[in-house]
C-alpha cells in the first residue's frame, strides 16, 4: 500500500466516523434513498434481536439478510456494542483499498497487453492509450471516487448493509482483474446469495478464466460456483438450526417477488404499486430479466475481449434495474469509471448526466418531504425524480459503452479517418 | 360451503318472517300480545321438537334441564351518564351430545356449532363507541370497538390447522347469524394468545384433550340495526316480550356507547354430561341530557328506551331489574324497588334495588324514573379505577411512527399485567425497539415474559404478548417503532385517505380488590351471581382505543401513465445496448460545404428534402469495420 494514500484513507474514515457517530446516522439511516428494506440498519438490528430471542427472523417480514451475515453481525454487535459503526466504516475503507489495489493491477495488465498490441495501433492515438503515469493516477482517481463520493459517504454513514455488498463486489472484481478464481468465487457466491443479481458476474468470470475457449474450462468456473452456492445454503441452513429453509424465501424470494413496495431510487416501486393484478407476474419476470439475463448474452458477445468492462457495465445495469437499489450501489459503479479514463474522450453526455444526477438527487429528498410530511405533493412527484435519476444513470452506462467501442475503433484506425481527402465521421450502419 | 351456515340461514330467514309478523302485532295489538302469553311463541316453537306448550308460563318437563334468566342493570355513572346492561342467560343441561339435535330455548345454530366443531367456548362483541374507564369505571363485560371474537377449541388429536379451519367455519357461521363481517376473520388478523384469555369452559378431565384459542378483531366493523335485529332473534322470547322489548334500534343507536355480546360455553363433567350456557348481553351508556326532556339530568326507562318495560318473557325463570343505589346525584326513584340487596365483594360494598318483574301486579309498560327534586348541574368528579390504559400513535409524517401504550396503575399495590397486541400486517413493528418505561422515574422495566411472532405482509398479523409488573401508583409507557407501509393501489379501501384501523390491545390483570369491578365470576352465569362473590383475586380485562393509521397513498389515476413511463425508461437502456450489440461502425464522409450555423444546417436539410435527392457523392464509399467494436455516435 502506498504511503501517500494513507492520509486520504484517514480523511475518508474521519468523515464517515463523524457522520455515523453524530445524529446524522439516524437521519441518513432512515432515508429511503439510502436504506431500503434489504439493507437498512434497523432491520439488521431486528434480525440480530430476533436471533438472540430464539425467534426465526425469516418467519416474519422484516429481515432479509442471509443467516451467515446475520450471525456474523450478532457476534460483532455482542463484542463491539457501541463500536459497531466503526466496523461499517472499516469495511468501507477496506472496499476503497481493494478497489485501489484492483485498479493498480488493472492498469498494469492493460499496459502489458498494450505493449503487445502497440504495433497495430494507429499513429495519432497516444491519448487513447494507457500511459505509464496512469499506473498511479487511475488508482488514485478510483480511490478518490469511492472515498469522497457523497453517495458512498452517505451510504456508509447510514450504516447500510450495502457496505458489505460493496466490499464483496470489489473483492469479486479484484478476483477477476488479478485472475484469482477462488477470491472471485468466494465473494460472488456470498453476494449472489445476499442480492441475487451479482450471479450474472459469472459471465465476465467465464471470459476471464476461460482462455482457450473450451466448454470444459467454462465448467471450471460454473461448477465450483454451484458447489459453493450449495455449501453456503447448507451453512445457512445449519446456522438457522430449526430445520427450516424459509431463509431462502426471506432473502432471494423477497428480492425476486418484490414484496415490499417502499419507494426507493429504482423503477420497481411505483410500477408495481400501480400494476394491474393480472399483469403482475408477467411484469415481475420481465423486470427481473431486464436486470439480469436480458443484456447478458449480447454484451458478453460484444465485450468478450474486455471482461472487466463487461463486469463494470453489468454492475452498473444491475444497480439501476435491481428491485431495491440504493445510492450505495450507484456509488460503487461510479468509482469504477476512472478505470476507463482513456475512453472518457468519447463520452459525450457528461454534462447531461451530471445535471441529471445533481438535479434529481436534490429533488428526491425535497419531493419526499412534500409528499410524506407536508402532504402537498403526491407520489407522482417522487416517481418523476426517481425516473430522472434512473435515466441519468442509463445515459451514463450506455455512454460508457459507446465510448469504449469508439476508442477501440479509433485505436486501430486512427482518430482522423480520411476518405477521398476529406475527414470522415463514424456512424452506425 | 359451510354446513353450519347452510343450516343457519333457512332458520334465520324463517325467524325473520315470523318476527316481522310478530313485531307488527306487538305494535298494533299490544294488549293482545301481553295477555295471550305467546301465540306467536307457539308458532315459533312449532319448529322446536319435543316441546310441550301446555303450561302458560312455558315450563314443562324439560324445565329442569333448561333455565332462562333476563336481567337489566341500571347504574347512574359519576359524570351524569347512565349505564344500562342487559343480560339474557340460557343454561341447558343437555347431557350427551346427541341431545343437541333437539333444541328448545337455545338457538339451533348454536347447538349445531357444538355438533360439527370442537368449539367449547365462544365470545363475540359488536361495539360502537369507546368505553371511558376514567369516568365510567369498568363495564360488566369489556369489549373492543368494532367486532371482536375469541374462541376456545378442545378435542382429541386436534391440530393447529384443524383449529384454523374450524375457526374460519365458526366465524363464518356467526357472520351469517348476526349479519356482521365476521367472515373477514381469517389468518391475516387472527392470533393465538398464550396468556391473555384463560379458558372459561370445563371439559372432562379423563380425556386427553388439547386446548387451542383463537382471537381476532375487526376494528372497522360498524354496528348497526342489521346486527341488533338478528341478535334479538336468538332470544327465546324474541323482542316482543320481556326485557328485549326495550331494545329498539332507534334508541339503542342513540347512545354514547353500545355493545352487543354473544357468548356461550360448555361445562362438562367426567361422565361427559354437559351444560351449555348461552349468554346474550347488551350494554348501553346513555347521556341523560340527550334523552331527557325537562330537567336535563332526569332519566327513566321510558326516556332511554322509548317505551316502558313490556312485561317479562313467559319462558324466563327470573326477570329482574337491578338498580344501583349509590347515586352520584340525589335522585329519587319512582317506584321504589321491591327490595334491596347489599353486596360485599372484595372489600367493596354496593347496594342494589331489585324489581322482580314477574311479581309485579301491573306489568303493562312498567317504568322506573330517576328524578332530581332540585335541579343539579354539578356532577361529581369520578374516582379513577385502579387500572387505566390508553394508546396512541406518535410522530409526524407518513414514514416512521411509534405506537405508545400508556398503562396507569392507581392501585396501592404493584399489578401483574399481560398486554396482548394484535398488530395488523400493514403496520410492521420493530420488536427490538420495544421499551417498557416507567413514566415517572424513567427507568426501564424488563418484561417477565415476551411472546412474539413476527407478521408477514398480507398473510399474518404481528402478535405480541408481554407480561410484566407495573409498580404501584405509577404509569408505564410501552413503545414500539413501526414503519408506514406502501400498499398496492387496489389494497386501499374506497376512501383511501380515511386510514386503516388498528385493533385495540387487550390488557389483563389480577386485582386483589374489587373496586369498580362488576364482572360476573367464572363460576356464575347471572349478573346476580356477582353479588357477594368475594374471591382471592379478580381477573380484569380492559381494552385500549383502536387506532387509525393513515398510510401514504399513491395516485390512483396513474396506472397507465406509470406503466408507460417506467417502460420508457427501461427502453432507454434497451435501445442503445441493442444497437451497440447488433450494429456495425460505418465511416461516413462529411460534406466539406456543410454550414457551421444551426440555421444554416436546417436550411440545408430543407433544401435536401425539396430536391429529394440525397448527396450520394460522399456517402459511405469506404466502409471500415473494426475487428472489435462499432459505435453509433458522430465523431469529429
Amino acid at each position: 500500500m502506498d504511503k501517500h494514500i494513507i492520509k486520504w484513507l484517514i480523511l475518508g474514515a474521519a468523515i464517515r466516523l463523524y457522520l455515523c457517530t453524530s445524529e446524522w446516522v439516524h437521519i441518513l439511516g432512515n432515508r429511503v434513498e439510502i436504506a431500503t428494506p434489504l439493507n437498512s440498519f434497523k432491520r439488521v438490528n431486528e434480525g440480530v434481536y430476533l436471533l438472540k430471542q430464539g425467534v426465526n427472523p425469516y418467519d416474519g417480514d422484516m429481515v432479509h439478510e442471509i443467516p451467515v451475515v446475520l450471525w456474523f453481525l450478532t457476534f460483532a454487535a455482542e463484542y463491539l456494542k457501541h463500536w459497531l459503526p466503526f466496523l461499517y466504516v472499516l469495511i468501507d475503507i477496506c472496499t476503497a483499498c481493494v478497489l485501489y489495489k484492483a485498479s493498480k493491477v488493472f492498469v498494469r495488465r492493460k499496459l502489458t497487453v498494450q505493449c503487445a498490441e502497440l504495433v497495430h495501433y494507429a499513429k495519432d492515438t497516444e491519448e487513447l492509450q494507457y500511459h505509464q503515469s496512469d499506473e498511479s493516477t487511475i488508482p488514485f482517481l478510483v480511490l478518490m471516487a469511492y472515498l469522497f463520493n457523497p453517495l458512498s459517504i452517505f451510504n456508509s454513514a447510514g450504516l447500510t448493509s450495502t457496505v458489505f455488498s460493496n466490499l464483496l463486489l470489489s473483492l469479486a472484481l479484484y478476483g477477476l482483474i488479478d485472475h484469482h478464481l477462488l477470491m472471485f468465487l468466494f465473494a460472488a457466491v456470498i453476494e449472489s446469495h445476499r442480492n441475487l443479481y451479482p450471479v450474472i458476474l459469472l459471465a465476465p468470470a467465464v471470459l476471464v478464466f476461460n482462455k482457450n475457449g473450451k466448454l470444459k474450462t467454462i465448467l471450471h468456473v460454473i461448477v465450483p460456483f454451484i458447489v459453493l452456492s450449495f455449501a453456503l445454503f447448507r451453512l445457512n441452513y445449519s446456522l438457522m438450526g430449526d430445520e427450516s429453509w424459509n431463509f431462502i424465501d426471506g432473502t432471494l424470494g423477497f428480492i425476486f417477488f418484490y414484496r415490499d413496495l417502499q419507494p426507493n431510487i429504482g423503477l420497481f416501486w411505483y410500477f408495481f404499486t400501480e400494476m394491474f393484478e393480472h399483469f403482475r407476474t408477467m411484469f415481475l419476470i420481465t423486470f427481473q430479466m431486464n436486470a439480469t439475463v436480458l443484456y447478458l448474452v449480447p454484451l458478453s458477445l460484444k465485450l468478450r475481449k474486455e471482461p472487466i468492462l463487461l463486469a463494470t457495465i453489468l454492475i452498473g445495469l444491475m444497480s439501476i434495474f435491481r428491485a431495491y437499489p440504493c445510492v450505495g450501489d450507484v456509488a460503487f459503479y461510479l468509482a469504477l469509471l476512472p478505470l476507463w479514463k482513456r475512453s472518457w474522450k468519447f463520452m459525450v453526455h457528461n454534462f447531461i448526466v451530471f445535471c441529471f444526477f445533481v438535479v434529481s438527487l436534490c429533488m428526491l429528498p425535497a419531493l419526499w418531504h412534500l409528499w410524506i410530511y407536508s402532504g402537498s405533493a403526491n407520489a407522482n412527484f417522487y416517481f418523476g425524480a426517481t425516473l430522472a435519476f434512473s435515466t441519468g444513470q442509463i445515459f451514463l452506462v450506455t455512454d460508457l459503452l459507446f465510448a469504449y467501442v469508439k476508442r477501440e475503433f479509433c485505436l486501430f484506425n486512427g482518430q482522423k479517418i480520411i476518405v477521398q481527402g476529406k475527414e470522415a465521421k463514424i456512424v452506425l450502419g | 360451503m359451510y354446513p353450519g351456515r347452510k343450516m343457519a340461514n333457512p332458520l334465520s330467514i324463517f325467524c325473520i318472517l315470523v318476527l316481522l309478523l310478530g313485531q307488527q302485532t306487538t305494535r298494533i295489538f299490544t294488549q293482545t300480545v301481553l295477555d295471550g302469553t305467546g301465540e306467536g311463541l307457539n308458532e315459533n316453537r312449532k319448529q322446536l321438537p319435543a316441546t310441550s306448550t301446555k303450561n302458560n308460563n312455558g315450563k314443562d318437563g324439560l324445565a329442569n334441564n333448561e333455565e332462562y334468566h333476563e336481567e337489566l342493570v341500571v347504574q347512574p355513572l359519576a359524570n351524569g351518564f347512565v349505564n344500562t346492561y342487559f343480560q339474557f342467560t340460557t343454561r341447558w343441561r343437555y347431557g350427551s351430545k346427541e341431545n343437541l339435535h333437539n333444541t328448545r330455548l337455545i338457538p339451533r345454530p348454536i347447538a349445531e356449532i357444538l355438533l360439527y366443531s370442537d368449539v367449547k367456548e365462544f365470545h363475540i362483541t359488536l361495539t360502537q363507541g369507546l368505553w371511558r374507564y376514567e369516568s365510567w369505571g369498568y363495564p360488566v363485560q369489556d369489549a373492543a370497538p368494532g367486532a371482536e371474537a375469541w374462541s376456545w377449541f378442545a378435542g382429541e388429536n386436534l391440530t393447529e390447522s384443524d383449529v384454523d379451519e374450524q375457526w374460519k367455519r365458526v366465524t363464518s357461521t356467526f357472520s351469517g347469524i348476526i349479519c356482521a363481517s365476521l367472515n373477514f376473520m381469517d389468518k391475516t388478523n387472527t392470533i393465538t394468545p398464550q396468556y391473555g384469555f384463560k379458558p372459561q369452559f370445563v371439559s372432562s378431565s379423563t380425556k386427553n384433550l388439547t386446548k387451542h384459542v383463537r382471537y381476532s378483531s375487526l376494528p372497522r366493523e360498524i354496528v348497526c340495526t342489521e346486527n341488533l335485529t338478528p341478535w334479538k332473534k336468538l332470544l327465546p322470547c324474541n323482542s316482543r316480550h320481556g326485557f328485549a322489548s326495550l331494545l329498539n334500534s332507534g334508541h339503542v343507536h342513540n347512545t354514547n356507547y353500545h355493545s352487543l355480546g354473544i357468548k356461550f360455553r360448555t361445562l362438562c363433567n367426567n361422565q361427559d354430561e354437559c351444560i351449555l350456557e348461552f349468554t346474550e348481553s347488551a350494554n348501553m351508556v346513555y347521556d341523560p341530557k340527550l334523552v331527557g326532556a325537562t330537567n336535563n339530568l332526569d332519566f327513566s326507562l321510558r326516556r332511554m328506551f322509548g317505551q316502558g318495560l313490556n312485561g317479562h318473557c313467559p319462558l324466563a325463570d327470573s326477570s329482574k331489574v337491578y338498580v344501583n343505589l349509590e347515586l352520584p346525584l340525589p335522585y329519587e326513584m319512582t317506584p321504589l324497588p321491591q327490595y334491596n340487596i347489599t353486596s360485599t365483594r372484595g372489600g367493596q360494598t354496593s347496594h342494589y334495588g331489585v324489581y322482580d318483574i314477574q311479581k309485579l301486579k301491573d306489568q303493562k309498560l312498567f317504568n322506573i324514573a330517576w328524578v332530581l327534586r332540585k335541579p343539579q348541574h354539578q356532577v361529581l368528579s369520578p374516582t379513577p379505577p385502579p387500572l387505566l390504559a390508553h394508546r396512541n400513535i406518535v410522530g409526524y409524517g407518513q414514514e416512521k411512527g411509534k405506537i405508545i401504550t400508556q398503562i396507569t396503575n392507581n392501585y396501592y399495590n404493584e399489578l401483574p399485567i399481560v398486554l396482548q397486541e394484535n398488530i395488523p400486517w400493514y403496520m410492521p413493528v420493530y420488536i427490538h425497539t420495544l421499551q417498557i418505561k416507567n413514566h415517572k422515574t424513567g427507568e426501564l422495566i424488563q418484561p417477565n415474559s415476551l411472546q412474539y411472532r413476527p407478521g408477514v405482509q398480507r398473510t399474518r398479523p404481528y402478535y405480541l404478548e408481554l407480561a410484566f409488573k407495573i409498580p404501584s401508583k405509577s404509569s408505564v409507557e410501552i413503545s414500539l417503532d413501526f414503519d408506514y407501509i406502501f400498499l398496492k393501489w387496489l389494497e386501499y379501501p374506497p376512501d383511501a385517505n380515511h386510514g386503516h384501523y388498528v385493533g385495540s390491545s387487550v390488557i389483563t390483570t389480577q386485582l386483589t380488590m374489587a373496586r369498580n369491578y362488576t364482572a360476573i365470576p367464572l363460576s356464575g352465569y347471572r349478573f346476580s351471581d356477582s353479588f357477594n362473590a368475594t374471591r382471592n383475586s379478580y381477573i380484569l380485562t380492559i381494552r385500549t382505543e383502536s387506532l387509525i393509521l393513515s398510510l401514504p397513498t399513491p395516485d390512483f389515476s396513474m396506472p397507465y401513465n406509470v406503466i408507460c413511463l417506467a417502460c420508457t425508461v427501461v427502453a432507454l437502456a434497451f435501445g442503445p445496448i441493442h444497437s451497440v450489440a447488433t450494429k456495425k461502425i460505418v465511416v461516413e464522409q462529411q460534406d466539406s460545404d456543410e454550414p457551421r450555423s444551426f440555421v444554416g444546417k436546417i436550411m440545408r436539410k430543407l433544401k435536401k428534402k425539396n430536391k429529394n435527392s440525397p448527396t450520394i457523392d460522399g456517402e459511405a464509399e469506404n466502409t471500415l469495420t473494426s475487428s472489435s467494436s462499432i459505435g453509433s455516435e458522430k465523431v469529429k
